[in-house]
């Protein structure tokens, strides 16, 4: 099954899947940790030293002389290798990520959600007791859970790509509103600029 | 094996988190579902429905578990705890702190994305300012 793009259409699914099927539904939250750099790739790495080293050392054995030599120093190379990583893993914490998932074994439906922003915890972990409420079939007031839903949608998800936008909209104001504080005042044309400039210098102080 | 009560589950749950952070992989399950092993209120012979309405609230099971396999059964930590319908409020709080100070891998809300924006906008902002700086005198 594909993930939803949104945790609020991953509630409102799982909502409604939990209200046909009460009884085998059921919701499991897998936290998952993977080392930021992938083992697959390091391990390439070493995969590729290998066989360079293999072939080093198949080179090298029509002179008998250096096999000696060409066997010690790839076991040097792989040596060197792992502490690399150990450091870049160290440097990069790892990756964490969050799958909701809500899985009816009778009807197979399966429904999942995913993301790896620490934010949404404390969100989400509110739908799964909406979700909990429903499990236990108590009432649930569903007027307020879809407005909750809505001010979610509003206020969650959405302010996120607002958050993205507010820069841009940020440096559009800063651009704008001294130019019109230039044109209002008596200073002319060039305080226009420098009120331009100024703005600029203040959103320098912000960040 | 038995139920804990809440406040060891929640215990060994954050020992779990914890255990989970000295690691660089691994996952975490936690699972809740309708307990409806034990529960005499159903009566499906009679009526295929019975469960989609049912007479009284009924308590949910909680689990988790460190997704161990077969394989590493002895490594395996499952625990799973009841919360009755009149704790789940209470429970969930609780839970939502547990899991919030647990998941501490995940991103956090981070600024240097805007910051990295604005800065590809200065050099284009600054150009235009110097020319101004530069007409101001």
């Amino acid at each position: 099954m594909p993930y939803y793009e949104k945790s609020e259409d991953w509630l409102h699914q799982s909502a409604l899947l939990l209200q046909a099927r009460p009884q085998t539904t059921r919701v499991t939250t897998s936290y998952s940790l993977r080392p930021a750099i992938r083992p697959s790739k390091a391990e390439k790495l070493a995969a590729k030293e290998a066989r360079r080293a293999k072939e080093s050392t198949i080179n090298s054995k029509s002179t008998n002389s250096t096999t000696s030599k060409t066997s010690t120093t790839p076991a040097a190379s792989t040596t060197e290798e792992p502490p690399k990583d150990a450091t870049a893993a160290a440097q990069k914490p790892p990756r964490g990520h969050l799958v909701l998932k809500t899985f009816d074994p009778h009807s197979g439906v399966c429904l999942k959600y995913k993301t790896s922003k620490a934010a949404e915890v404390g969100r989400l972990i509110q739908m799964l007791g909406q979700l909990g409420r429903r499990m236990a079939a108590l009432p649930v007031d569903e007027a307020k859970e879809a407005s909750a839903a809505q001010v979610q949608a509003q206020g969650g998800d959405v302010v996120m790509g607002d958050a993205a936008e507010e820069g841009t909209a940020a440096a559009g104001s800063g651009t704008a509103t001294p130019a019109a504080g230039g044109a209002s005042t008596p200073a002319a044309t060039g305080a226009g600029g420098a009120g331009g400039g100024q703005g600029k210098k203040k959103k320098k102080g912000k960040r | 094996m038995g139920h804990l009560t809440h406040g060891e589950f929640f215990s060994k749950l954050t020992e779990l988190f914890d255990y989970r952070k000295n690691q660089d992989h691994g996952t975490i399950n936690l699972v809740q579902k309708r307990l409806s092993y034990n529960t005499t209120t159903t009566t499906d012979k009679t009526d295929p429905l019975a469960d989609l309405n049912p007479s009284t609230s009924l308590p949910v099971l909680i689990r988790a578990t460190n997704a161990k396999g077969k394989d590493r059964r002895k490594e395996k930590v499952k625990l799973s705890t009841v919360v009755e319908p009149a704790d789940l409020e209470a429970f969930y709080g609780r839970y939502a702190d547990v899991c919030k100070k647990g998941m501490g891998a995940l991103k956090p809300r981070d600024r240097t994305k805007r910051k990295k924006q604005s800065r590809k906008k200065k050099p284009a902002g600054v150009g235009a300012g110097g020319t101004s700086m530069m007409a101001i005198p």
